[in-house]
């Protein structure tokens, strides 16, 4: 028998100025499913929740909670519903207890007075029920992200929400936290809570869904039975063409050392120990050297030593044979260093300078753009700027004058691309270069690092994906815990293998 | 709307024209409501008189003199406002200007007065002085990570008694007021270039007037023009980014304030070298030059030659109300509008925005009609 | 000596409710440079009060009404950060001190108008209190207790269990951490923001009125509050946003602000014969240095100074 709808979007439309969003999507929710919501990035599946959780209003279309129409105006309305929501990026407040952030919103009062006793209780209680263990007490700034997560749960389940809406939860947990993830949604899905899972990734949607639903640039492409159709199928509604996951790439042809990293140890700026503990490494010429791990263990940090953003506590970094330890940042970048960093609005871009400017971000210094009196050669740059634009495709309103910032990500992230590969480094030191972009410009980065590979220069690739990090390297270490626990070659491993080390369950010495 | 007019009203200078005057017409409305509250009876009188300044005085002759007064008082304020605005656009909020104002008085009325020192070397120790000054709150900033709007609120204070102390020591014995210049050291005098003959003979008039002007287009240049301003804008903009690239960006913290210190001690050179003020060693409130001059740097756009302009009209309206009538309202109805003026300018980036989104939305739609259109005709 | 404690109490009061008021605008999330003007405002709000109010008002009435025109006055004019930061998403900064300079001259504008309308001669800003201000005081054994003391020992302890025991609290503090994540849950952050920062109104308009009593029965206008606002910033930060280190803090920058009151009244100070600027300098100085060494790891509220905007998540 077919179980009812718990939620239904029928026909929802939400245009932005410029942009339709949502066109026309329809989704039905039925009670004590676990239903995915597949897209890429931009598809439009944050703008569709959005509109389910009351952040946003839709131009057309309806919304019905049990085949009743209802009107959500603002996340209070969706509470009431029983809609609760797990953001991609938690919304916890950090100096607040577990405690505090479970109840915020929902406080128990008397007299505007907080009552926190019975809400411990409830929570404990929830806590016990699910398998969701947190410590009440404990502050969120210091507790792990995969107890962050389950306090976001508890947020959703201490409110006694029937709909859950999880938002890509999977990014940020080591294979085994997501396993456990599974395991609860399962568990929350037989207690008859309806689960929306929304993701990118085809692994788990097989996994752990019942239905997918699949948007692709804003529109509905359909909803399949996942037990009926396959990874190839779902990934072909998803971009409306068979995808290539293997980037074509001859065999590395390594050569001379360009990096040499020796006992590096970085501080960490949010706790008392090491961030990167006693890493030695290499890099050579005309190899993609991958750094495989989960987010914060460690990468960021390594990167930061190793291009000067943060000092090095101890070791030793040689770049073609000279120690660069402690030469400032613009002495290694002269040195044949290129940077692609990891956050594009942090540090890649000057967001309200031009295109042009952003260009020549890494070379204004140099003669070809600036005279010997300080001033700088305009015309110089445009012509150098028009050249990157062209020659890399970085697409724009008005061309070199536009405003970084009024770029689409995907075009922000070409024109770093282009300025850090036009310097000719020797090595070029790229941090999750494709996030966040769609299948065209990610398909066009890797690319452009192969062709540097091919070209003769060393690559150090530092990526969260790990689809990514099995097509484009040649040799992958993996960091936990600040440290290299592994090197592993990607033509013999597994991605399962490289789970049991990013998840520190396995280590050999590197 | 046609293309052309739009086009006029994206330019993000039009725009800015646009909003100060509109800060300035709505100051001007509010005072006048405040002067009607107080008295119906004499408050267009009052408005105009402000509006009016020197205008005010019958003779030709009376008006280019205090005209030429307005100007002296202007310098020293486009000197603070370009303090500011510099600072600004490496983001930093320079409140401290006030204080490297007053320490520049001091230390250029101290050489003066004290070491009988020629006009130059007092001009440069009023701009070592404000200089050291920014120079604290930069290192502060940079190093120990204290707000420089809190340090330098600090510093004002600091620098306030400070130059009180130092210069009692060099004041009149009957009154707070230190020995004039042209008694003691006419050296110490700016020269005047034949600029006072110009101005119906007003001393005060001096080289101090087209020196602030030359040092504004010498700012712009440098924020425009140069690697300097170049790498101290991405700063501002964008220290990591900044940092990411390998500027230098503790040392360009310090750099500006360093300048932007400067430039507010050389106004007070320029103001104080004139022999139009003697300081007075009781103030127990900081002069408000500096505070003007980050009204004159919103109002002018933050772009050093609308501070030329900006600056002149502050001081056009505080000269003004020393005129209007003591049996019914004070002067200090100037610094009321000129208060007011600086707090509209917190709007004006709302205004720009607003202004930016309804360019796009006519825009989108215009576009949108003229694609009917050509649909209809290639039907 | 006693001089020296009474003193010290009163200006640490001041300071308390001024640094309560900054620490409750910032924990919604504004950053409120124009406690100064507030001040002013507040003070001239509880100093029209008494001008206006017969002599013979019972001292609990006086109080009474004295500190509800303070509050009310601060609190209106405190809208004006509110609207602007707010709604208008304007610079909290450049706000904060045009409000400064509008409410020294605006007061000095009022007040003379109000003091020439009187007597045609008389131009000056000064307003007299000096019989209603004995309302405030009661004498125990030759110490002048200041009813404002109990008043601000009062705001303390409310300031701590609003903040750390009720519901507002907890939502205040989330906004300013964290708007984004107070607005999923269904908190309105811009009513908590408009809250947070009319507190901040309430208390600093309390603070004016309690520096202009404090020591002198006629306050002259056009000098503003003589950076008291400021200084309960620093107090504030120094403080670490917390109302008990805040009480700590103003206690110790209240006692270097007495030390220039009454230093004349000690031997030792006397006798080194420094100027009476030096110890007007001296609560800057210190707070200055104080920051130095305190600034490296701030608990500043996160969110503070950032417009909180909607649309943008």
């Amino acid at each position: 028998m077919e179980q009812p709808y718990a939620i239904e979007m029928l026909h929802i439309t939400k245009r932005f100025p410029g942009i339709v969003a949502n066109d026309n999507i329809t989704l039905r929710l039925r009670k004590g499913e676990i239903h995915a919501l597949l897209g890429e990035n931009g598809a439009g599946k944050s703008t569709l929740m959005s509109v389910l959780f009351g952040l946003y209003q839709p131009e057309e279309g309806a919304i019905k909670k049990d085949g009743r129409e209802v009107r959500i105006k603002d996340p209070n309305d969706a509470n009431d519903l029983g809609i609760g929501m797990v953001h991609q990026h938690f919304k916890l407040v950090e100096c607040f207890t577990v405690l505090d952030n479970i109840i915020l919103g929902v406080e128990p009062c008397r007299h505007g007075f907080l009552q926190k006793a019975d809400a411990r209780k409830k929570v404990l209680d929830l806590s016990e029920k699910y398998g969701l263990k947190v410590d009440p007490d404990a502050l969120v700034e210091d507790i792990t992200v995969g107890m962050q997560q389950r306090t976001e749960i508890l947020k959703m389940l201490y409110r006694d929400n029937e709909i859950l809406i999880f938002d890509e939860p999977t990014a940020v947990l080591t294979p085994q936290e997501i396993d456990e993830l599974m395991e609860i949604m399962r568990g929350l899905a037989a207690e008859g809570k309806s689960i929306l899972f929304i993701s990118h990734k085809l692994n788990e949607i097989m996994e752990v869904a019942d239905r997918c639903t699949v948007l692709r640039k804003g529109r509905y492409v359909g909803t399949v039975e996942v037990k009926d159709t396959t990874k190839e199928e779902l990934s072909r509604m998803m971009v409306g063409r068979n995808v290539e996951f293997v980037v074509h790439k001859e065999p590395a042809v390594p050569k001379e050392v360009l990096l040499e990293v020796e006992g590096l140890t970085v501080a960490s700026k949010l706790h008392s120990n090491n961030a990167v503990r006693n890493v030695s490494f290499s890099v050579r010429a005309g190899e993609i050297v991958c750094i495989a791990g989960i987010d914060g263990n460690g990468q960021t940090e390594l990167v930061y030593g190793l291009t000067g953003l943060e000092p090095v506590k101890e070791g030793k970094i040689l770049l073609k044979g000279a120690d660069i330890t402690r030469a400032p940042i613009r002495q290694r970048s002269t040195g044949g260093m290129s940077h692609i960093p990891e956050d594009r609005h942090k540090h890649g871009l000057v967001l309200d300078y031009t295109l042009e400017d952003n260009m020549v971000l890494q070379r204004y210094f140099e003669p070809e753009f600036v005279t010997s009196a300080g001033f700088l050669k305009r015309r110089a740059i445009r012509a150098y700027a028009l050249r990157l634009i062209e020659q890399y495709d970085v697409r724009s309103g008005q061309g070199p004058v536009t405003i970084a910032r009024s770029m689409s990500g995907g075009n922000q992230q070409k024109a770093i691309v282009a300025r850090e590969i036009d310097k000719n480094p020797d090595l070029l030191v790229a941090v999750q270069p494709t996030r966040g972009l769609d299948v065209g410009a990610i398909e066009y980065i890797h690319r452009q690092i192969v062709a540097q590979r091919d070209a003769g220069k060393g690559v150090l690739l530092v990526s969260l994906e790990l689809d990514e990090v099995m097509a484009l390297s040649d040799r992958i270490l993996v960091m936990y815990e600040g440290e290299i626990v592994g090197e592993l070659d990607p033509k013999t491993t597994t991605v399962e293998e490289m789970g049991l080390y990013m998840a520190g369950a396995k280590r050999k010495g590197a | 709307m046609n293309e052309k007019k739009r086009s006029l009203l994206q330019n993000k200078g039009v725009q800015s024209l646009l909003a100060s005057l509109l800060c300035i017409l709505a100051g001007l409305l509010i005072g006048y409501l405040v002067l009607l509250i107080i008295n119906p009876a004499g408050a267009w009188e009052a408005i105009v008189t402000i509006v009016e300044n020197f205008l005010y005085y019958p003779s030709p002759q009376a008006q280019i003199r205090y005209f030429g007064n307005t100007l002296v008082k202007t310098a020293p304020l486009l000197m603070c406002s370009l303090s500011v605005l510099f600072a600004y656009k490496v983001g930093l909020f320079n409140i401290g200007a006030a204080g490297q104002y007053v320490i520049g008085a001091g230390a250029c009325l101290y050489c003066a007065l004290a070491w009988q020192m020629p006009w130059f070397v007092c001009m440069l120790a009023a701009v070592a002085a404000g200089a050291v000054l920014g120079a604290i709150s930069g290192a502060l900033k940079a190093y120990r990570n204290v707000n420089e709007v809190i340090s330098c609120i600090m510093l004002n204070w600091i620098s306030l008694y400070a130059v009180n102390v130092l210069l009692s020591q060099v004041k009149e014995t009957a009154s707070p007021y230190t020995l004039t210049l042209s008694s003691t050291n006419p050296g110490a005098l700016l020269p005047s270039l034949g600029l006072g003959d110009l101005f119906q003979n007003n001393r005060y008039v001096t080289l101090a007037i087209p020196l602030t002007v030359l040092v504004a287009a010498a700012i712009w240049v440098l924020l425009e023009k140069t690697k300097l301003g170049y790498e101290l804008k991405a700063t501002g903009f964008n220290k990591y980014a900044a940092q990411y690239c390998g500027m230098k960006e503790k040392r360009n913290i310090i750099l500006t304030m360093v300048i932007a210190g400067g430039l507010a001690g050389l106004g007070a050179a320029a103001l104080y070298l004139t022999g139009f003020e003697q300081w007075q060693t009781t103030h127990s409130s900081i002069p408000s030059m500096g505070f003007n001059g980050i009204a004159a740097a919103f109002l002018g756009g933050l772009n050093p030659i609308g501070s030329i302009f900006a600056s002149y009209f502050i001081q056009h309206i505080t000269n003004g109300g020393a005129y209007v009538d003591k049996t019914m309202y004070s002067a200090q109805i100037s610094d009321l509008i000129s208060s007011l003026i600086i707090y509209l300018c917190g709007f004006v980036l709302f205004f720009k925005s607003l202004l930016d989104r309804r360019l796009a939305r006519q825009a989108e739609r215009a576009a949108a009609r003229a694609k009917a259109e050509k649909g209809g005709e290639s039907k | 000596m006693m001089l020296l404690i009474q003193y010290t109490l009163i200006f640490s009061s001041v300071l308390i409710l001024v640094a309560l008021g900054g620490c409750f605008s910032e924990h919604s999330g504004v950053i409120n440079i124009g406690l100064e003007g507030i001040m002013v405002m507040g003070a001239l709000g509880g100093a029209l009060m008494m001008k206006l109010l017969p002599a013979g008002t019972a001292a609990p009435v006086m109080i009474l009404l004295v500190v509800l025109a303070a509050c009310a006055l601060g609190a209106v004019y405190s809208l004006l950060l509110a609207v602007a930061a707010i709604h208008f998403k304007a610079d909290q900064t450049l706000v904060g001190t045009a409000m400064n300079l509008l409410g020294t001259a605006a007061a000095t504008v009022f007040v003379k108008a109000m003091n020439t309308a009187a007597d045609v001669n008389n131009v000056s800003s000064i307003i007299q209190y000096i019989d209603a201000k004995r309302s405030f005081l009661v004498y125990i054994n030759g110490f002048e207790f200041n009813w404002f003391m109990a008043i601000t020992v009062l705001a303390l302890v409310c300031s701590w269990v609003v903040l750390y025991r009720t519901r507002f609290g907890l939502r205040l503090m989330a906004c300013g951490e964290h708007p984004q994540a107070a607005d999923s849950v269904g908190i309105n952050v811009y009513k908590m923001r408009y809250a947070g920062v009319l507190i901040s109104g309430v208390l600093g308009g309390l603070g004016g009125i309690v520096y202009i009593t404090a020591g002198v029965s006629e306050w002259m206008f056009e000098n503003g509050v003589a950076g008291f606002g400021f200084l309960s910033l620093a107090v504030m930060i120094f403080g670490q946003w917390k109302p008990a280190r805040i009480a700590l803090a103003a206690l110790l920058f209240g006692f270097f602000r007495a030390l220039g009151n009454v230093y004349t009244g000690f031997d030792l100070l006397s006798s080194l014969n420094l100027p009476s600027a030096l110890y007007n300098m001296l609560p800057y100085l210190v707070s200055l240095v104080v920051l130095a060494f305190t600034s490296q790891k701030s608990r500043a509220p996160k969110a503070e100074g950032i417009p909180y905007d909607k649309g943008l998540r």
